[in-house]
């Protein structure tokens, strides 16, 4: 039990770290107060406790799929929010719109993970044996997780400005593509989208369960046998994201000497 | 706009259709049944009932399927049309004992 509560929480926090990291360094690069990062945080950790506790009822919505709409809304919304991001960063006159971009992608982004931990967790109330357990396990891998984000916060804040801009663009493109393909896979299970049969399997070479499959996942959404329409949405998102991260690099004013 | 478009037309293409509904009950951290057999080229609604105090994941690599059920809670997974084979799925939360599979024949 300890052991799978370290992974199923690792694998969570892992997933947010990655995303809050990418954003609080660029909230650093682009000189935006703290304030509206932690209050997006906050939003965000309110707006996960309330997804926990309500979501049986949320998932009988829809004759039974109103957890994979709401959160292919989320994962939707996460990726208009990181084009708006890639598109108005760096310009002074669009400063809301990456202001508010940015609190977006953060609260949709920690309703998604914070309430699976939270479900996970509650579960486990009333049974004090089990729950110490859990609750341990639960700090190791949130501990694991939120260290891989703080070294890829120094990682990435360390770089040079010019670096560090076209490195945070290259980690939006990827995680935008990603948000598409989450958002299509759940439409698929709740037989909003139609289902087909994948267009390739890579599951021998890597298995979505291994740990370099759930580190890709994360990454980029790797997923062992995609359907046509996810691997269609996946390259859009992505041609989309890179024409506007290129346009934001070209076009962005650097200081003197960069 | 492109996405929008093509979302819209997924939408329009999608069966209208009822899909037969198997159900499966978690309990002690175990699926009942634990082998679920379906037909070939079926679209099939799986309705899963949690009856235990804690919540469990229902995840399947080879379905590409993941959804979180509450405690005392119910939840549905569509899957299919699929070819015939072996397909099995797992409690994320609990792995060692909520195992089960799909036999497509």
């Amino acid at each position: 039990m300890l052991i799978n509560s370290v992974i199923i929480i690792l694998r969570e926090v892992f997933e947010a770290a990655l995303i809050v990291s990418v954003l609080l360094v660029l909230c650093q690069k682009l000189q935006l107060p703290r304030r509206y990062f932690l209050s997006s945080l906050g939003l965000g950790g309110v707006l996960s406790i309330f997804y926990a506790r309500h979501i049986a009822s949320i998932s009988m919505f829809f004759d039974g799929v109103g957890q994979e709409i709401l959160n292919a809304c989320m994962h939707l919304m996460t990726f208009i929010c990181l084009l708006f991001l890639i598109f108005s960063m760096g310009r002074r006159p669009y400063y809301k719109i990456t202001v508010w971009a940015i609190a977006g992608c953060l609260s949709a982004t920690l309703v998604g993970e914070g309430s699976e931990i939270i479900i996970y967790i509650q579960g486990f109330i009333g049974n004090e044996q089990l729950l110490e357990t859990v609750l341990a396990g639960s700090f190791i891998g949130a501990g694991v997780g939120f260290s891989v984000g703080v070294f890829m916060y120094y990682l990435m804040i360390n770089l040079r400005p010019r670096k560090g801009i076209a490195v945070s663009l290259v980690a939006l493109v990827l995680i935008s593509a990603s948000m598409t393909t989450q958002a299509f896979q759940l439409l698929i299970q709740a037989d909003i989208l139609i289902s087909q049969a994948p267009l390739w399997n890579t599951s021998s070479w890597v298995s979505e369960g291994s740990v370099i499959g759930q580190i890709l996942y994360a990454l980029l959404g790797y997923e062992s046998t995609p359907t046509p329409i996810q691997v269609g949405g996946y390259f859009l998102s992505l041609i989309l994201a890179s024409a506007l991260a290129v346009r934001t690099f070209n076009t962005f004013k650097w200081e003197k000497g960069e | 706009m492109r996405i929008l478009l093509i979302i819209c037309l997924m939408l329009a293409i999608t069966p209208l259709f009822a899909a037969p509904t198997v159900n499966i009950v978690i309990r002690h951290h175990l699926f009942y049944p634990s082998t679920v057999e379906i037909p070939v080229d079926t679209k099939v609604k799986l309705l899963i009932d949690n009856q235990d105090q804690t919540a469990e994941e229902f995840e399947s690599y080879e379905l590409n399927r993941e959804k979180v059920i509450p405690g005392h809670s119910k939840g549905v997974v569509f899957i299919g049309p699929l070819p015939a084979g072996e397909y099995p799925f797992f409690g994320e939360f609990f792995p060692k004992t909520a195992q089960g599979k799909v036999i497509v024949k």
